[in-house]
């Protein structure tokens, strides 16, 4: 009597799913917890440490002080490409700029402002939801910072930021994604504050805690009503909160700052699949379900089988 | 046009029952010319690849830090894996839904997902930067349990190298019996047993696996954001994804089978074609029906209709599905296989643009940017394809995958090697009664 | 590096002193305490003052050092730098300042007297005086290639040097061997700290070197009896602490991108940078962007429209070929163009969209000729091509 002719017991059945999906969750379970809508609420805190830099545009000459104080103080070299080997000269944030002075200028009229762009340090990081290894990780001070031994190169951390911080190094063997730590390594561990903050000669960027430079920047904006683009500082809820914080006379999207929701791009992307992952709950039932669904199919194509085999006197092709 | 006629037997179908179990091709010559160019294409291109690993990506791609993801990553493996999931959707669909007819299909679609899913993950695998890192994968503590790419990168070699590999290893194992001495086949009367005894749970994983990575790949691009156009940025993206994957999956099995079938020459089975048209439509509708839905609850209804850019590349991906969706209601054109293979196609063109332009076309960074591959990256891109497409035709020849007629086929295969003559066939020991009791 | 105190010595009298004595007036003596500053206005202890009637209060109550000035391979440009003032009757008054013992330009005798006269200034003076050493010292075959006086100049040198209480090497030779040390140096020459390493020494290289850096060093030491900071070749970091690029008056039209590109061109007239002539002003390390020469504005050789030779740096002068631009070291300051806002990235190759469209249009084909293949009308059984006597496919 062939094992497989004999009904499935509703016992069997239940142990054979059992068995099946605690087999298929202990090989894929990461110790770590998993998603959950706690890691990623919808308008995220900052952490107790939390600093940040603001930038007021209206008090920023466009020296780019902060530009050389910055590759000097990372070991960055100049990107000299457009510039014949003379100047640094980037067009944007790459892999040689962690920070950069952009200009914008209204070709139709005297409307200009400049820009100082570098990562946000968000308060719930796309990149750091979005890294297979979690080699992007906000750190202590809220500083995100990247882990070269746990990247493997996807690049998904490009494709997740919103502000395209981000920079791979292309034109290397051993590429590194390059974007500001808030010198984390060299300074803010030192309780130093970061290079570019340091070489600003006007205090247009200024570095602090977040909430104290939150209310700086409120109260500048009381002062002078109407100075300021929509009487807000930029970064206070976008995407959830950023640890960089602008304040412009011109509209923030003139200047290069996307315009977005204050919920994070974890909190959307995370918010349907943390409830059907946790503890690998929806994996497991629906391995229980097919696991049902698929015995009792099984069973039939086995006793078929059977008969085939006996009729053609070959083995049944699987 | 002829109408349909009421009574069956006058129906005059085009198509009847051909097909009983997978048979190897074995006459004609396995090195065609065709061939033989794309065994070259397939060389070049991973010759290049093997270029690429030791080179910087920016020369030799057309990436930039804007477009982050080419061809490799989009192409290769985001839409050709859901021409990969037929073993997703028939396997679904033979063994859960009890579509009996299927399973004979079952091999060819196992063989074609298995070479896409391959393909894909070569590619993958030359498209990352610091592959160096990825021994990471096998240390669970150090998963960012949140990550898409994490949840890719883990479950799509697993299951082409665990659960794809098992469901294709009979192939290897029944040309051993019928090519092999007896001390082979009295191995495998010991083993195959055992095989059946864990299929049914290996395959359970089989699909829980790639429901989730296929849904996956649809996560990927929820972190983009508005960087993607509010036509396909949706939290429906893993499902309509998954979705997509079954239909592809569906369409190009249907185009498969049809286009081998007349290039070797095999005879149509109306029963499992007129079955696969049915799911084909079937999963059509319910891609569109999810896709409208989304639409309207978020909104964006009015932009499938403002027929700028995005809105034509929306409707022409709408009608793409549409189309067969539709037409292949009608038992007229689900019998004519001229019908099946033009609506398959467009069933298949359709999936395979939605996957594709979210990733690409739709995608618009902040910067103003472009981003088309350059040629070494088509040329690999190209280079894989023509290697599953090669390795397809090899398997198709060596082993029993193609459906045909049982009663044409003696157990014999091709010889291994440069042979043209097919040899006589062996005197194959038919199975005996107490063989067939002990459940060989 | 730290000397040690000199005891005064009875035979020489203060500054003030030999000024009343020679009639030098005190305004002068102010104007040469004003230039002082003006030359080291930082990172020495004598000029660190407040006003010139300070400093010059200070001099005025030290004792005049003694100095004794060697010339060894040199063309006395460095002697002509410190007496070529453009105040007349400067030279006067920097001769009396210091003391100078012993001058073969300047002295009076010659011959036995000017030996005479050496050997007794240096027993006299013996571990107390100052060792002025200008020009190089030839070394190769065994040092034949100067001899004064019977002895060559490592022999001179051994002598008087290892009497001295310190030694300044002025000029670019006597600091590591100027002009006659370049290709193919057949005299072997080298600089004094070559030979004595174990001495006190400041190179003041340059070719010539600003004299009040020398002036600096030696007062400074008559003071208290210090010298200033140097660096790791000897130099005194006041003077030679910052390269000629950081503090170069033509730095603007270098950061606006103006540069001459043709000698007697219209930016040459403007007064553009040189950088593009060969100017090693980024390369060189020295004061002479701020502290011109002779005391008129811009008489130095930038100022005047000629690219820095790099004379003060070993690595450079009479080595690098005077047209050959250099590299710049430190993160040049950007240029007053600005990054737009967004920049378009990525390019996109003809090849590669020929190549799509071609692949495409074979698909398409492809894909047409098949459906073409299976016959439109319905009673037909099967696919083409599946009876046994269709060739098709085959």
């Amino acid at each position: 009597m062939n094992i497989l002719n004999m009904p499935l017991s509703r016992r069997q059945a239940f142990k054979a799913m059992l068995g099946l999906g605690g087999t298929v969750a202990s090989a894929m379970l990461p110790t770590t917890a998993l998603a959950s809508t706690e890691e990623h609420p919808a308008h995220p805190i900052a952490p107790a440490d939390a600093v940040a830099m603001l930038y007021d545009s209206t008090l920023c000459t466009g020296c780019k002080a902060c530009m050389p104080a910055c590759n000097e103080a990372n070991g960055l070299p100049a990107d000299t490409l457009l510039s014949g080997g003379i100047w640094d000269m980037p067009t944007g944030l790459n892999a040689q700029t962690k920070n950069i002075i952009e200009l914008y200028q209204d070709p139709n009229s005297d409307e200009f402002s400049y820009v100082k762009k570098q990562c946000m340090h968000c308060l719930d990081p796309a990149c750091v939801t979005g890294c297979p290894f979690g080699s992007l990780k906000k750190v202590d001070f809220g500083a995100v910072t990247w882990n070269g031994s746990l990247c493997i190169g996807c690049r998904y951390c490009e494709v997740a930021c919103p502000f395209e911080v981000p920079q791979f190094e292309w034109e290397a063997r051993n590429p590194k994604i390059v974007k500001c730590e808030f010198c984390y390594d060299q300074r803010l561990k030192e309780n130093l504050e970061p290079a570019c903050t340091a070489a600003c000669p006007t205090g247009a960027v200024i570095f602090g805690k977040r909430d104290a430079l939150l209310d700086q920047a409120k109260g500048r904006i009381a002062a002078a009503p109407d100075k300021y683009y929509e009487n807000r500082v930029y970064g206070e809820h976008e995407a959830g909160g950023t640890q960089v914080l602008y304040l412009s006379s011109v509209s923030f999207q003139k200047i290069g700052l996307p315009k977005l929701g204050s919920t994070s791009l974890g909190h959307y992307a995370t918010k349907v699949t943390s409830v059907i992952y946790k503890w690998l709950g929806g994996p497991i039932m629906m391995a229980g379900v097919l696991g049902f669904a698929i015995r009792r199919n099984w069973n039939r194509h086995e006793l078929e089988r059977l008969d085939h085999e006996k009729k053609t006197g070959f083995p049944d092709q699987l | 046009m002829t109408p349909t006629p009421a009574n069956p037997d006058e129906r005059g179908t085009t198509l009847i029952n051909h097909w009983q179990s997978g048979v190897p091709v074995t006459k004609g010559r396995v090195l065609t010319p065709f061939l033989a160019f794309l065994i070259v294409l397939a060389a070049i291109g991973l010759v290049l690849a093997g270029i690429r690993l030791v080179s910087p990506l920016g020369p030799f791609s057309a990436m930039n830090s804007a477009y982050a993801w080419g061809i490799w990553k989009t192409f290769n493996v985001m839409t050709l894996t859901a021409l990969g999931s037929g073993p997703l959707a028939l396997g679904m669909a033979a063994w859960v839904f009890n579509r009996q007819k299927l399973h004979v299909v079952m091999r060819t679609a196992l063989v074609s997902g298995f070479l896409f899913y391959s393909t894909g993950l070569i590619a993958l695998g030359f498209d990352v930067g610091r592959p160096w890192n990825f021994y990471n994968a096998v240390m669970p503590w150090r998963w960012n349990s949140e990550s898409a790419m994490l949840e890719i990168s883990i479950c799509m070699p697993l299951y082409c190298a665990v659960f794809l590999s098992f469901e294709i290893l009979p192939l290897f194992l029944e040309r051993l019996y019928y090519t092999g001495n007896e001390k082979a086949r009295a191995f495998l009367r010991h083993v195959s047993p055992r095989i059946r005894k864990v299929y049914p749970f290996v395959i359970i994983g089989a699909y829980v696996i790639p429901l989730m990575h296929q849904s996956s790949l649809g996560g990927l691009l929820l972190l983009a954001g508005d960087k993607i156009n509010p036509l396909w940025q949706s939290p429906a993206m893993p499902w309509l994804y998954l979705v997509a994957a079954a239909l592809c999956g569906f369409a190009f099995t249907i185009f498969l089978l049809l286009i081998v079938c007349l290039r070797y020459a095999r005879p149509l089975d109306d029963s499992v074609l007129t079955e696969l048209a049915n799911l084909l439509s079937g999963v059509c509708f319910l891609f569109l029906a999810i896709r409208a839905i989304d639409l309207i609850w978020r909104g964006q209804l009015h932009r499938a209709f403002a027929f700028n850019e995005m809105s034509l590349l929306f409707l022409l991906e709408t009608s793409l599905i549409l189309v067969p969706a539709v037409v292949l209601q009608f038992r007229r054109f689900r019998e004519t296989p001229r019908a099946l293979l033009n609506m398959s196609a467009l069933a298949c063109v359709g999936g395979m643009l939605y996957r594709f332009i979210p990733t690409s076309i739709a995608y618009t960074p902040m910067r103003s940017t472009s981003y088309f591959p350059s040629v070494p990256e088509l040329v690999m891109a190209v280079g894989y394809i023509s290697l599953g497409i090669v390795a397809f035709v090899f398997a198709i020849n060596y082993f029993a995958v193609l459906p045909g007629d049982a009663s044409t086929w003696d157990h014999s295969f091709r010889p291994f090697g440069w042979k043209r003559r097919a040899p006589a066939p062996a005197a194959i020991p038919l199975l005996t009664v107490p063989a067939l009791e002990r459940g060989a | 590096m730290l000397g040690e105190l000199i005891p005064s010595s009875t035979k020489l009298e203060t500054i003030d002193e030999r000024l009343r004595q020679c009639g030098i007036s005190r305004r002068s003596f102010l104007v040469f305490c004003t230039s002082l500053m003006v030359a080291a206005p930082f990172g020495l202890a004598l000029t660190d003052m407040a006003s010139p009637e300070a400093v010059a209060a200070v001099l005025g109550k030290v004792v005049r050092p003694a100095v004794i000035w060697l010339h060894f391979q040199d063309c006395t440009g460095c002697t002509e730098s410190l007496l070529q003032t453009s105040h007349p009757g400067f030279a006067d008054l920097i001769l009396n300042v210091i003391s100078l013992e012993y001058h073969e330009t300047l002295m009076a005798g010659s011959g036995l007297q000017a030996r005479q006269a050496l050997d007794e200034a240096v027993k006299r003076y013996a571990g107390k005086f100052i060792l002025v050493v200008e020009g190089s010292i030839p070394t190769g075959a065994q040092g034949i290639y100067m001899k004064t006086g019977g002895r060559t100049a490592m022999e001179i040198l051994n002598d008087v040097g290892g009497k001295a209480a310190a030694i300044i090497a002025i000029g670019s030779c006597a600091s590591w061997g100027g002009i006659p040390s370049a290709d193919p140096d057949p005299t072997g020459a080298v600089g004094v700290a070559d030979l004595l390493p174990e001495h006190s020494i400041i190179n003041i290289p340059g070719c010539p070197p600003n004299p009040y850096t020398m002036l600096g060093v030696v007062l400074q030491y008559a003071t208290d009896g210090t010298f200033p900071e140097t660096d790791d070749q000897r130099r005194p970091k006041f003077a030679f602490d910052r390269d000629i690029h950081e503090h170069c008056p033509r730095r603007a039209h270098f950061d606006a991108g103006n540069f001459v590109k043709v000698y007697g061109d219209a930016g040459h007239r403007e007064g553009w940078c040189l950088y593009e002539m060969g100017c090693k002003g980024p390369d060189t390390h020295a004061g002479c962007s701020t502290r011109h020469f002779n005391e008129i504005p811009d008489v130095w050789p930038i100022g005047i429209g000629a690219p820095c030779i790099g004379c003060t740096e070993k690595a450079v002068a009479f080595k690098v070929p005077m047209f050959q631009v250099v590299q710049l070291h430190t993160i040049a300051a950007p240029p007053t163009s600005y990054a737009p806002i967004t920049t378009t990235r990525g390019t996109i190759s003809p090849l590669a969209t020929g190549l799509v469209g071609l692949g495409v249009g074979v698909l398409a084909t492809g894909g047409y000729v098949a459906s073409r293949k299976f016959s439109k009308k319905e009673d037909d059984e099967s696919a083409p091509g599946s009876k046994p006597d269709n060739k098709a496919g085959e």
